[in-house]
């Protein structure tokens, strides 16, 4: 089976704030400086931490994204239906902003990335998701690719339906071989994967920041990740 | 020397397209709404068209060609209301 090696990594939550290290941004709007300010005025929150943090991993812009989120931009969706709900008309720019795929979309226009992209929903069981297609780009040649992962607050609306979702992002870059301080993904099926919650971006981040022998658990899919040195 | 209604549509265009950092000072109503000068694209150039349908009362026609000389700056956005507006 193709391997996992984690080669570097950026996050964004104004959860934490570990000032030492600097792949974590804690700032309580990212920057999104490399977004043209005209693009830039569509994003929300964690669509800026997306964009500052991809060239930050990829200055070339030629590796293939996969964007993963549980829920999407809840509330962009809400306002849609709540318009909907009284027959008015829908913006047009709420609906292009909406979809699923809207962050990586307006990052392929700012970046010119003409890559394969990938959005992916799922249900809670998202990390082991994005493991399971990187293997899958990796198997089929790419060097490396960027997995993202991020969520932000569902709208109050919903959250009796929904766990507490933090305002996090974590984007990584992935490679089928080892490279200069990276760290082996290594995955155990575990039947007792006992966590109460699916893993969220911020649990991925704390996983990151974590100095001893961490695990991130999937309870859906009973598995478990650790890193390790790469060699 | 701004109009009323040029002012009003100024103000119209920044709150309706989400024009974080531009004020109506910004907006010279001769230079190009689109692509160059204010720098909008053809998402913006939807929801232009559903705040004036909102607002005003116009519907745009589908012509393109059309809808092209009545978005090309703040002045021919401007003729266009004075002419379709319903309210």
């Amino acid at each position: 089976m193709t391997e996992l090696f984690l080669h570097d990594w950026r996050g964004w939550t104004p959860m934490r704030d570990v000032p030492t290290d600097t792949r974590l941004d804690s700032a309580a709007k990212p920057a999104g400086g490399s977004v043209p300010a005209m693009l830039r005025r569509r994003l929300n929150l964690v669509g800026r931490a997306v964009c500052d943090m991809l060239p930050a991993l990829d200055p070339e812009a030629n590796r293939v994204v996969l964007h993963a989120s549980r829920h999407g931009d809840g509330d962009r969706t809400l306002e849609l239906l709540y318009t909907l709900a009284e027959n008015d008309p829908i913006s047009p720019a709420r609906f292009g902003l909406s979809v699923h795929n809207a962050i990586v979309g307006v990052y392929s226009i700012a970046s010119d990335s003409r890559r394969s992209q990938q959005a992916i929903a799922a249900s809670g069981a998202e990390w082991a998701a994005l493991t399971i297609e990187a293997r899958g780009y990796l198997a089929d040649g790419e060097d490396e690719v960027l997995v993202v992962f991020a969520d932000q607050p569902v709208p109050a609306r919903f959250a009796a339906y929904a766990p507490e979702t933090p305002p996090a992002a974590v984007a990584l870059r992935l490679g089928a071989r080892p490279a200069p301080g990276s760290h082996r993904l290594v995955v155990s099926n575990d039947a007792a994967v006992d966590t109460p919650r699916p893993p969220q971006p911020l649990d991925v981040i704390d996983w990151l920041l974590a100095t001893d022998d961490a695990t991130l658990a999937c309870p859906m899919t009973h598995r478990r990740w650790q890193l390790a040195a790469s060699t | 020397m701004t109009t009323p209604l040029e002012h009003e549509l100024k103000e119209m265009i920044i709150e309706s397209l989400e024009l974080e950092d531009v004020t109506p000072e910004d907006i010279d109503p001769e230079e190009p709404l689109f692509v160059e000068g204010l720098g909008l694209d053809s998402i913006d150039a939807l929801e232009l068209g559903l705040a004036l349908q909102k607002r005003y009362g116009i519907t745009l026609e589908s012509d393109g060609e059309a809808s092209r000389e009545h978005f090309a700056n703040l002045k021919s956005l401007a003729a266009l209301v004075e002419a379709r507006r319903v309210k």
